[in-house]
Order: C-alpha cells, then structure tokens, then sequence
C-alpha cells in the first residue's frame, strides 16, 4: 500500500522533465506550494476499479479511491445505489482480508443477494450501534482501524466538521468511507473527497430506450479532485431486472387446447399430487 | 496394608497461607495497618499492624488507640475458602494433583514434576516469587508423606530436606500443629508428651486403645506407614480473583490500575495453564449497594492483558450508578486450548496467505481487534456476520453469525434468480388497486412470478409467488403475492 500506480508515475516523471529547462516556473512550484492539477491522480494510492467503464472514465484515478469520504446522493432507496457498489466491493472482499463494515444499514443488506454479486460473505460483518454517539465513534474507529477495507453507513444528519473527521479517519486507515445521504445534502459543501449524485433513469433517457432488459442508473458526479463536476450519464447494469414478464392473457388463450385446462399453470389445487390427496379424504 | 508401600520417591509440597484472612482483604503489599476481626477481636492482621503495636486478641478498640488509621474488617471464612480455591487453580501450573486443605493449606504432589522444574529448590523459589508478586505470603513444607509436608508447613517450621524417614525428620515439631482433635492434644501435652518425637516412642497400640483408632491411622499416615490418597482438584480450569478497597473508589477511572493487574493476572493464569478466554466479567461491588457487572466479549479467544484492558475501558466508561466501589473482580470460565502455534517472523510483511489474499499476521489481529472493540462498546449483539443459510424462504436463506463462532453455512442454496440487496426484516402489506399491487404510486409487474412454496412441514410455511416490480419513481422492488390469501408484499428491494 501507499505506492501510486505506475502510470501516474510515469505521467508525474514526464512532467518533470519537460519543466526541467524552466528553472523560474519550478521555482514557483517549489517555493509557492502550487500544484498541478495532472499531478492529482497520483495522489490516489490505491484504485478499484467500479466495474462500469463509463464510471471508471470519469472517476479521477479510474476508479473508486481507496480511502478517503465518497458520498452518494440519493433520495429514494432501489434505484442502483448498492448495485453500483457491488463490483467493487466484491473485489475488496476478495483481494483483501479486511471487512466491509455496514453500519446501521436500513434494511437487512440480504445475504444471497451479496453472493450473487460476488461478494465474500466472510468478509462481510454488520455493526448497529443504538445511541447517536456510538454511531460516530464506530465509524471514526472502524475507518482509523486499518481493519476495513470500506465503511458503508447511512449517516442521515451528519455535520459537516463529523464529515471532516471521518475523513481522517479514513486517510489514517486507508479505509474508503461510504456514506449514503438524501439528495437534498447536495446543496450543502462537504468536505468528502468524492460525491455523486444518482437518480432513478427517466424512461425517456435517450439511448436508453425502453424495452432494454438491464436496469440503469443516472449518475452525476458533484465533486472529484482535479476536474469539474460532471455531465449526468447512465450506468446500465447486467442484471436483466428489467426483462419483460410473458404474457399470461395470451397462454389463457391459448387454452383451446383441450389438456392444458386440466393443468392451469400457476393454480395450487391442480397440482396432480394434491388433487389425488383430495380424493382420498 | 504393607509397611514398606510407601513410595520412596514421593515429594511434597505443603503451601500454607498463614495470612490468608487478612490477604482475602489486602494482599500484602498494602501500606495501611489492616486487621480481621470477629466480634470486635483481632484475630489477624497484616504485618503493618503488627508493626504498630497491634496484637492478636486485643480489642478493636485498644487497635484504634494504638493507631487511628487502622482498616477492619470481620472475618470471612467463606472467602478465604474461595480465594484457596482460586490459588489451587494457580498452583496447577505446577503439577495436576493440587489438593485444598481447609483453612489455609494446599498440597502439591510435586513427585513427577521435579525434573521439569530442575530440582525441589527451584521449585520453591519458583512458587514463592510467585505467589510474592501476587501478594500472598506462603510457608512452605515438604516431605516425603501429604500430612508431614502439611504439619511443616502449618507448624511453621524451617525447612528442611527431605527425609527418607519421615518419623524421624518430625521428632521436633510440637504436637499441637498435629490435624486431630484438640481434646487429644491436650491429653498428650498434659502426659508431657510435646513434641513428635516422644509421641512416636509410645507403643502403637496404648495409643490405639488410649485414643481410638483414628488417631494411629492418623499417625500412620502422617509417618507414611500407610498410603494417603489426596483428592485433587478437578482440572476445569475457572479464574476469579478481585482487590479489595481500604477506602471507598469514588472515581471510576482510578479502577483502570488494579483492574490492569488483575487483567495482569488473567492473562499470566491463561499462559501458564495454556489457555485462551473469549469472555471475562468485571464486578464493581460496594457494602451499600447492589453490584454492578459487565461482561467482555472477545470476536476470538486471546489472552492478551492489553486487549482485555482496553475492551474492559470501553465498558468501565459506561458504568453509571456506581457512585462508589469497594472491591473489584474479574472472573473468567470460558476457556479454549491455546493453539501451539509458532510466532511470525515475518509478523509485518504481507504475504499471499492460505486463503488467496494477501494480507500479513497483524492485519488479522487487527481485523479481530476491531470487532472486540465494537463487541465491547455496544453488545455483543450489536456485531455480527452475514452468513446464506440452507432455505428457500427468502427470510430464512440468510442468517446473523456471530463472529466468534464462524458457523457460516458453505453451500449455496441454488436460488439462482435475481434477489434484492436489501431485504425487509418483515414483509409489508401492500395495497392493490384494481388487483395490482400499489405503493403510493402503481406498481409495474416486471419479472416474474418465482414461485417460492417451501416450509408446509415447519408450521412457518411460504407459499408465495414474488415478482420484481418497478414503481414509478423508478425504484425496483421485491413483491410476492400470498397464495392463500392473494394479498401483496413488499419484500425486498432491489438498491
């Protein structure tokens, strides 16, 4: 840990050597504290991939930092919000021997859903602190743990200074930090490294039209280091949630072929076994 | 039975705790006069006492003249018996056969652990420092019989070798020390018999018809003439110990010292005896209130003082209603084999590990470390692991592990449909409109039916057909509809 990725270091050596014959702009770069933007990335120890290529193009460092408060904005639950998570922290669980710590999660994060998504369950652990306080404490001391590989928490409320120490925390542990917050904190400055605002697709979104199988979320993200904030895009996810139902009214239809009334599909007393236990009470 | 039974070779070690009902109170490092009384009599004291004039049998009134700072307490028989117990479990460390002889004693059959210990004398020196750092003070006799080791010790006298012949190497201790009825002693004092020696010139049996046959049995098998089976303590091993307070703690936080030590202690009796503990209680007790107990939970077993420390500082700061503490305790029954694993060399280093991560030693110890500390802090059921379980019911195909038991189920359970990150702990009761479910909003069938019949056996059957819905807003959620009463749930959602 804590070395930067070889690309950004070829990027940062390059850089270096172009500026070599401008001794009067090293020197303000040395001596004023300025930096340069392109120097950022390098700045990110330790990238995962998000699993979407869109997301990874945007992404400073391409991809999910590894430590450091990510933020994401939404205001109603089942619209992607895990989902966009699941790769990474499949590959967090898998690569690292740390935990993936929820806390307090909402609901019940669901266990088979989790596998399915590739998640190692036995990396996982839950911790559902009752006071207020202990809430804050479990998150600043799981993230400055070193022990978490990433801290998921829906902190609803959360003051900006809390925000600013979790942070820390988080830089101390190289911990990513996750919190889950409403749409509406957008309008206020975080100080989070990262934030992302996600919205249900509108089902007029051009190229996306409707009919597709894979269910998708808008994304938009409100802050990153070293780039303004982004257009809105759209995940899609492989997921296949969306795939269309059959037609039940057409198989009722279809039903003038004489054996299939015996057996209507889905009604439970038809089931061969239990008409035979009928018959014999 | 015959004669020469006795085994030769036998060793004993007699631990005898003479300050014992002063030590249940204040071990001896304590620099305030302490005495035990029973009614209002001094009947012992800690050496300060002694030092200030005190005596035994004088009044608690003539101590308090004697000096003013001077600490009682009434004599407890009862814990002096228990902290007997609790140092017979510490004396395992030695040998297994530990046997407790009330009031004060113990006795080690030491015979077979003498070349582990290089020799009697070392021994010795081992239990003394022992017991010194634990704050007891011990007279220690050995001989070649139980009762011998036990009449040295008791009578206090000097050491010495080990006798081949136990009858002579008694001659000079009084008959007063002797284990029989006082009755007796006094009939041989008032023959003028005072000392070992001339009560084993007497004739076998005058003595036998003078004073019944319990008493020569017991001169037999002080003598070694007959075997004297002890009963040893059973080896489950159980740890209490606990510090009294002269003057009432009003300040949880000065608790964090003797606590350390008796933590201190935990951990050593866990070493010695090759043990790990996962769970330890702590117990704030005072003579006006009720006590207050808390328990440490631990994600592995351990017996690392540190960590027990610090875990037991998480709950000390909670403790409220305890305005003051007179005796504090820690007890631990919970023990598992300490593994005889081998230390890392590469403690720090970060190597690919059995389970295809890669990741060092102390990152491990450290993962535990966090889940003790939050286990502490908010209850043990406030942590947990997320484990499938073998069931179809989407309620049950999951289930919370604790993460000291690890019991997570390794099969899949082969559902291979799309299921929700997030479940409902309860399914909620959907209204319909016009036979479709709604939710503040229409709810648009997506995917589905998955039927889900399982559990008719188990009285808690699912008879449900569930279907991915998509609501207006966008959100996709788990439905099913009950087939026994057509109603709609929600489930799941798919976040």
């Amino acid at each position: 840990m804590g070395e930067a990725p070889p690309e950004s270091l070829n990027r940062q050596g390059l850089n270096e050597q172009g500026l070599a014959s401008d001794d009067s702009l090293r020197g303000l770069l040395e001596k004023t504290g300025l930096w340069r933007a392109s120097s950022i990335d390098g700045d990110y120890k330790q990238h995962c991939s998000t699993g979407f290529a869109r997301l990874d193009q945007e992404l400073p460092g391409a991809g999910w930092p590894a430590d450091g408060v990510t933020e994401f904005l939404h205001d109603r639950a089942g619209i992607g919000e895990l989902r966009l998570l699941a790769p990474a922290l499949a590959r967090l669980t898998h690569e690292q021997s740390r935990w993936v710590l929820f806390v307090s999660p909402p609901y019940i994060p669901y266990p088979p859903a989790l596998a399915q998504a590739g998640i190692d369950l036995t990396r996982v652990i839950i911790s559902q602190p009752k006071m207020p306080r202990d809430y804050l404490w479990v998150l600043e001391k799981a993230l400055a743990s070193q022990s978490c590989s990433a801290v998921i928490a829906w902190p609803g409320r959360i003051h900006e200074k809390q925000i600013r120490r979790l942070q820390l925390a988080s830089k101390e542990g190289y911990s990513w930090g996750i919190l889950f917050r409403s749409g509406a904190s957008s309008k206020n400055a975080s100080p989070a490294e990262l934030r992302l605002r996600l919205r249900p697709l509108p089902d007029s979104t051009p190229g996306y039209s409707q009919g597709k199988e894979n269910s998708a979320v808008a994304v938009k993200i409100l802050k990153r280091r070293g780039r303004w904030e982004s257009e809105e895009f759209t995940i899609a996810f492989d997921d296949q949630l969306l795939r269309p139902m059959p037609d039940f009214s057409e198989m009722v239809i279809d039903q003038k072929i004489p054996t299939t009334k015996e057996k209507p599909a889905f009604d439970r007393t038809s089931n061969p076994v239990i008409q035979t236990l009928h018959e014999y009470q | 039975m015959d004669i020469n039974s006795l085994d030769i070779n036998s060793h004993w070690i007699c631990l005898h705790f003479p300050q014992l009902p002063v030590e249940v109170f204040a071990r001896h490092q304590v620099e305030k006069p302490v005495v035990v009384t029973i009614r209002q009599r001094v009947v012992a004291m800690n050496l300060r006492s002694q030092e200030s004039g005190i005596r035994i049998g004088s009044s608690m009134n003539t101590a308090y003249t004697i000096s003013e700072d001077v600490v009682s307490f009434e004599r407890e028989e009862d814990r002096e018996l228990e902290k007997l117990t609790h140092l017979a479990q510490w004396a395992y460390q030695f040998t297994p056969s530990v046997s407790i002889k009330p009031p004060h004693s113990l006795l080690l059959d030491v015979s077979g652990c003498l070349r582990l210990f290089k020799g009697i004398d070392n021994l010795k020196k081992l239990i003394r420092e022992g017991l010194d750092s634990l704050g007891f003070e011990v007279a220690l006799g050995t001989s070649g019989t139980p009762l011998a080791a036990l009449l040295f010790a008791e009578a206090g006298m000097p050491e010495v070798p080990i006798a081949p012949e136990v009858a002579q190497s008694l001659g000079p201790v009084p008959v007063s020390y002797l284990r029989v009825e006082e009755n007796i002693k006094d009939t041989l004092l008032k023959m003028g018999i005072s000392h070992c020696k001339q009560l084993f010139e007497l004739p076998v049996d005058g003595l036998n018809r003078r004073f019944g046959v319990f008493f020569t049995d017991y001169l037999q098998r002080l003598t070694g003439k007959k075997p004297d089976p002890q009963k040893t303590i059973d080896s489950t091993p159980r740890f209490r110990s606990d510090i009294t307070f002269l003057s009432d703690v009003t300040n949880l936080e000065s608790l964090v010292f003797p606590l350390k030590r008796l933590l201190g202690e935990l951990q050593e009796f866990l070493i010695k005896r090759q043990l790990l503990t996962n769970q330890f209680s702590v117990k704030l007790s005072h003579r006006g209130h009720p006590p207050k107990e808390f328990s440490v939970f631990l994600a592995s077993p351990d017996n690392d003082s540190q960590m027990f420390l610090m875990l037991s500082q998480l709950q000390l700061e909670k403790v409220n209603g305890m305005p003051e503490v007179d005796n504090i305790s820690v007890a631990a029954r919970n023990f598992f084999e300490a593994e005889a694993g081998s230390g890392d060399l590469f403690q720090g280093t970060r190597f690919k590990q059995k389970d295809g991560r890669i990741h060092s030693k102390a990152e491990e110890a450290r993962a535990i470390k966090l889940v003790n500390m939050m286990t502490a802090r908010l209850g043990p059921q406030a942590c947990f692991g997320l484990s499938l379980a073998n069931d179809h019911r989407p309620e049950r195909a999951w289930k919370p592990v604790t993460l000291a038991a690890k019991d997570y189920w390794q099969g899949g359970n082969g559902d291979s449909n799309p299921r929700p990150l997030y479940l409902l702990p309860t399914p909620k009761a959907l209204s319909t409109e016009a036979g479709t479910p709604c939710m503040s909003g229409k709810l648009e069938l997506l995917q589905g039916p998955e039927r889900i019949d399982f559990g008719w056996w188990d009285n808690d059957a699912a008879a449900r057909d569930y279907y991915i819905a998509k609501h207006h807003t966008g959100s996709l959620y788990w439905i099913y509809q009950h087939l026994d009463n057509c109603r709609w749930y929600l489930h799941g959602i798919f976040s």
